[in-house]
């Protein structure tokens, strides 16, 4: 216990104690910590009125949101439909899960290149269509680092949902089959809250990484045009890096990690009302049957 | 007393011997010594790699070489140059690093080496050295502390510098009988008349993507148009009317540019270029060695070189790298004889034959660098002005860069105007500089 204890406190903590730490300090690069002047909660204070800052959350929030709504969509729908003895299946569901195996950048720079005003691949069919070309990365620039991000990551909700239907209890699904469920009604009513603490976790992971993601857009569009995809994890690094304040980088990824911490408690409460709930029902279903 | 005469001459022909050799081979001192120095991977390293051998077979020094992509090296060189003892003896760094450095008190001072007889080469000629380079580059601590003055001092020597010319397309302009832009009236005016000539072809190909580029793009104009972003007490003046006509300017050109200009990077504008997508391209000569090869570029060989034009003043940018001398470095005097070295006459001209940018007016007027290099004799005219206070090399630079480029690509790409997009970048920017002590004297 206690060696595991602290290599835990080390490991885990020490990182995070540093950042919370230089987070309220004066601190430019050229300098080690300890010379560092302590300004207090003035970083964070900085932060509030800081309009780019604010932008930044706003993109980002808006970013996450959208996409983990539309990978659960689409992924859980895929799911659902997949969820079958298909001759193949295996080769089918590999294949699906190429997208997040590939390393980010590599999946910005093909979108980037797919995306190209006058030779990618979109514009092209637009033109030979007839129709007029979209400055994806000018104009759309959000839309488009949203559609690279669902097409990554619609897998991994794909691929856990599909565990979870096929671990689901059989004997629930006949039971619905031979009282006469319809498809839409088994999968409304049986297969979906069955499958919710998985769902639900699945979602929490994808939020969690969608408020980090970097790679793909620092490669698509480095945060322009404007500001219009700057998310956190870019913002934090430009201003690590760019603007040398490593104080204000860190209060910027403390407001993060409480952003996500508020998440998981909210996911987690979540969970447990929903548990407790089904037990009380079982209760009163009980309760009436005696 | 014979005893003693003896021992006397022979003691002095053994000094006459060592000071013979000594003026023979300075080097010797720092045979085998092995420097380790950080460049950055860019076209000028390159053909610095390619001559380092040289180097090593003259004097003996090796030389081990740490390329990192010009963006990454200021971070890694931030936490190298805090270290006790670091691992580079010399680094080539990015001209706006120079105020992060010399404020944290990280490079030489290079004068206690020019004031060395045994390291300083008589033969250097430093007045021949590009002076907007050294100024902009090298010197620290003068004018507003970062320009050169009766109270600055060198930190650096260039090595990669670049500054802006207007690259264009000879066979177009002949086509259509258009002279090349002497002043900005003249260049606005062929950038948007070239796409009505040559449908599908943009006027000029302008670095325009949020953040660095843009701002890049915009004051590739200011300094010309008679705009500054700060004046002598630190105001900001960016949003002045040089400033305004600098952004209309930019904008200008992109709407004229090629398809897609507003998130072009420097590669991409100068791809689109390469590719005959635009017919003119104005940025750092850096570009120009990749138009004129054939397996890089369809318009190789028809391809001009012009000043960049005038707007109420010559100013063209300067920018690019520099080497300088770490104080934590372990092998600073051997640092220094490969700085001297590859600055020199001989080195120069040997560097800008493999493929790099000259540090030095003589390398441009050599007739074979002239000869292999069409643009070489441009690049010497144009580089008299290149003007050091094109941007401001202080520690806040870096964010007050980054509000100008995004909102520059704001007013490029959402319309917001530009007099309400600069009058923001001011106010901010005074706020900044209010924070960093600028104003203390005031």
């Amino acid at each position: 216990m206690a060696p595991a204890a602290i290599i835990m406190l080390i490991a885990l903590f020490y990182p995070l104690v540093y950042m919370v730490y230089g987070s309220f300090r004066d601190w430019d690069p050229s300098q080690r910590l300890s010379e560092t002047d302590f300004v207090g909660l003035a970083n964070y204070v900085k932060l509030l009125s800081d309009e780019a800052f604010i932008e930044s959350l706003t993109v980002t929030l808006t970013f996450a949101f959208v996409v983990v709504f539309f990978e659960m969509l689409i992924g859980v729908g895929l799911a659902l439909l997949l969820d079958r003895n298909l001759r193949g299946m295996s080769l089918l569901r590999t294949l699906f899960i190429l997208p997040m195996m590939i390393a980010p950048v590599v999946v910005g720079l093909m979108w980037r290149f797919m995306y190209h005003q006058t030779d990618g691949i979109f514009n092209r069919w637009l033109t030979d269509l007839g129709l007029d070309r979209v400055d994806w990365l000018g104009q759309h620039a959000l839309t488009s680092v949203i559609i690279a991000d669902i097409w990554q990551w619609t897998p991994f909700i794909f691929i856990l949902s599909l565990a979870a239907l096929q671990s689901l209890p059989r004997s629930a699904l006949e039971a619905a089959r031979i009282d006469g469920a319809t498809g839409w009604q088994q999968i409304i009513h049986i297969k979906l809250p069955l499958m919710a603490p998985v769902l639900i976790v699945t979602m929490l992971l994808r939020l969690i990484d969608a408020f980090k993601v970097l790679e793909v857009i620092l490669v698509m569009t480095e945060g322009g045009p404007g500001l219009s995809t700057e998310i956190l994890a870019l913002r934090i690094a430009r201003t690590a890096q760019e603007f040398r304040e490593l104080g204000e980088a860190a209060a910027m990824s403390n407001y993060l990690l409480l952003l996500l911490m508020v998440l998981t408690l909210a996911m987690f409460g979540f969970t447990r009302w929903q548990e407790a709930r089904a037990q009380k029902l079982k209760m009163l279903q009980r309760e009436e049957e005696g | 007393m014979f005893k003693k005469a003896v021992t006397g001459a022979l003691v002095g022909a053994g000094l006459l011997l060592t000071a013979a050799t000594a003026t023979a081979n300075p080097y010797e001192e720092y045979a085998g010594t092995t420097l380790v120095v950080n460049f950055p991977a860019h076209p000028h390293y390159n053909a610095v790699m390619k001559v380092l051998p040289e180097f090593t077979k003259q004097t003996g020094i090796e030389v081990e070489v740490d390329m990192l992509p010009y963006l990454k090296m200021r971070e890694r060189q931030t936490l190298e140059l805090a270290q006790e003892e670091g691992a580079y003896d010399l680094i080539a760094y990015v001209v706006f690093s120079k105020a992060d450095y010399v404020y944290a008190d990280q490079l030489e001072n290079l004068a206690r080496f020019f004031m060395n007889p045994k390291l300083a080469n008589p033969a250097y000629d430093a007045g021949d050295l590009i002076d907007g380079y050294v100024q902009n580059i090298g010197v620290a601590g003068g004018q507003k502390g970062y320009l050169p003055g009766p109270t600055g001092s060198l930190y650096g020597i260039p090595s990669g510098s670049e500054t802006s010319v207007l690259i264009y397309r000879k066979d177009i302009f002949e086509k259509h009988g258009i002279d090349v832009p002497q002043n900005y009236d003249q260049l606005l005016d062929v950038a948007c008349k070239i796409p009505e000539l040559e449908p599908g072809m943009g006027g000029m190909a302008s670095r325009a993507a949020s953040g660095h580029q843009a701002s890049h793009a915009f004051l590739l104009h200011l300094a010309p148009l008679g705009g500054r972003v700060f004046d002598d007490a630190w105001n900001p003046i960016i949003n002045s009317e040089a400033g305004v006509a600098a952004a209309n300017a930019l904008k200008t050109i992109v709407d004229c540019g090629p398809e897609g200009s507003s998130s072009f990077g420097p590669s991409e504008a100068a791809n689109a270029f390469a590719t005959g997508k635009a017919a003119m391209f104005m940025d750092s000569i850096a570009f120009a060695p990749g138009f004129e090869d054939p397996s890089k570029s369809s318009v190789a060989g028809n391809v001009g070189y012009a000043l960049h034009p005038e707007g109420v003043r010559r100013g063209s940018q300067t920018g690019g790298f520099g080497i300088a001398i770490p104080k934590n470095g372990a092998n600073k005097e051997a640092a220094f004889l490969l700085m001297q070295w590859l600055t020199s006459k001989e080195g120069d001209k040997m560097v800008a034959m493999a493929g790099g940018n000259p540090s030095r007016f003589s390398t441009y007027a050599d007739p074979e660098v002239q000869a292999k290099f069409p643009f070489a004799e441009a690049f010497g005219e144009a580089l008299k002005y290149a003007d050091p206070d094109w941007r401001p090399i202080i520690p806040p630079w870096g964010k007050i860069n980054a509000d100008i480029g995004t909102t520059m690509s704001k007013v490029l790409t959402e319309g917001l105007d530009p007099q309400e997009a600069l009058d923001g970048v001011a106010e901010r920017t005074r706020e900044l500089m209010e924070a960093e002590g600028y104003y203390t004297w005031q």
